[in-house]
């Protein structure tokens, strides 16, 4: 490969590499989450704490992200919540992944 | 409970904020569908292009300022914005510079939560070259003011009368705090002022942004199209701070 494709190749791989960054960023922004007037991130951390808490209480208290206190009075309806948006976020990143890696062929 | 949009929109000898304003408001309606009220004056007023339902508050700028853009000196009215308070009719404000465009409702999800005063903190560049924060800038921790939600409660009251005394003294506080950047800017103005009183909340993901050297060549609803250098990118669905003021020249 002669420099000037390497060139190509180099910048193609940069813009693929930040619109990752950039549609990572987008689906970070879109994970946060109001709930009874908190807000909580739609990660697999909180998920995960919600769904292991559930087992053992019909309710129980959580931090946010900005480390209030929230009452979870329904965890059924929480994670939910939390598994839709969630799901909603990775469709999303899903497609533009497989655009990407279309580019990159 | 009443949630709404509060924007600042003067136009200067160089730039034609009021077409930055009309595009926001689309964005606003589309997205957020929430009632908005524009801080404007009689001149920027007549410019404005008729948009249904706003509100319009009329002040006189302060034209003291300055800031530099595109390797020239160019006016800059910001000053009102310490005033937000007294100009806001809302529980829950959402104040929003008019070069701030979105793409999305997060912001109404931001708004649904308990706080007095929320803005970034942090900011990501959309080309990935880091061109929006300097070093070492000040000993203060930065925030930026572009997009402020607060509400109506004592705190927020005290906040924005501690900016309205930061403006007023901000010689001795942009030496206090050992500030780079000559003239006086919002962004100082609020971390100053939360500082200060030890109040307010971060937006825990950083606000998006495109430095104004990036050109913005196209947009739709849904997202723009931006260059820098060689390479041409695009955004949507993403809330985004363009610094580029002409791109709504046409």
């Amino acid at each position: 490969m002669d420099i000037g494709n390497i060139k190509k190749h180099a910048d193609l791989n940069f813009e693929v590499a930040q619109a990752k960054k950039n549609a990572l960023e987008k689906l970070r922004s879109r994970q946060l989450m109001a709930y009874n007037e908190r807000l909580f991130t739609a990660d697999a951390d909180t998920m995960n704490l919600v769904s292991t808490l559930k087992q053992n209480n019909k309710d129980f208290y959580m931090l946010d992200v900005n480390e209030n206190p929230c009452h979870i009075k329904d965890p059924d309806d929480f994670l939910n919540k939390l598994i839709e948006r969630n799901q909603e976020t990775l469709n999303s990143y899903q497609q533009l992944h497989q655009d990407l890696a279309k580019k990159r062929k | 409970m009443t949630t709404g949009v509060l924007l600042y929109c003067f136009d200067t000898p160089e730039v034609n904020y009021h077409r930055l304003a009309e595009r926001c408001v689309a964005q606003i309606r589309k997205y957020l569908k929430l009632e908005i009220t524009i801080v404007t004056n009689l001149e920027t007023y007549k410019k404005l292009k008729p948009m249904g339902m706003i509100n319009y508050k009329m002040v006189e700028a302060k034209t003291t300022n300055t800031r530099p853009y595109r390797g020239k000196s160019v006016a800059w009215y910001n000053k009102e914005r310490a005033l937000a308070y007294e100009h806001s009719p809302y529980d829950t404000t959402i104040l929003m510079d008019c070069d701030y465009f979105v793409f999305s409702d997060n912001l109404l999800e931001l708004s649904k939560t308990e706080f007095d005063m929320m803005l970034h903190d942090r900011v990501h560049d959309l080309t990935g070259k880091d061109m929006i924060l300097g070093k070492d800038e000040s000993t203060l921790p930065l925030v930026w003011a572009t997009v402020t939600l607060f509400k109506k409660t004592a705190n927020s009251d005290a906040i924005f009368s501690m900016i309205r005394h930061v403006q007023e003294y901000y010689p001795h506080y942009r030496n206090l705090y050992r500030i780079r950047y000559p003239n006086y800017r919002n962004d100082y103005a609020f971390a100053i002022a939360l500082h200060q009183l030890n109040l307010g909340n971060s937006i825990p993901t950083p606000m998006t942004m495109l430095a104004d050297s990036v050109d913005v060549i196209d947009s739709d609803g849904d997202g723009i199209v931006f260059k820098h250098g060689d390479n041409v990118m695009f955004t949507s669905g993403q809330d985004v701070h363009v610094m580029d003021k002409e791109w709504c020249n046409g």
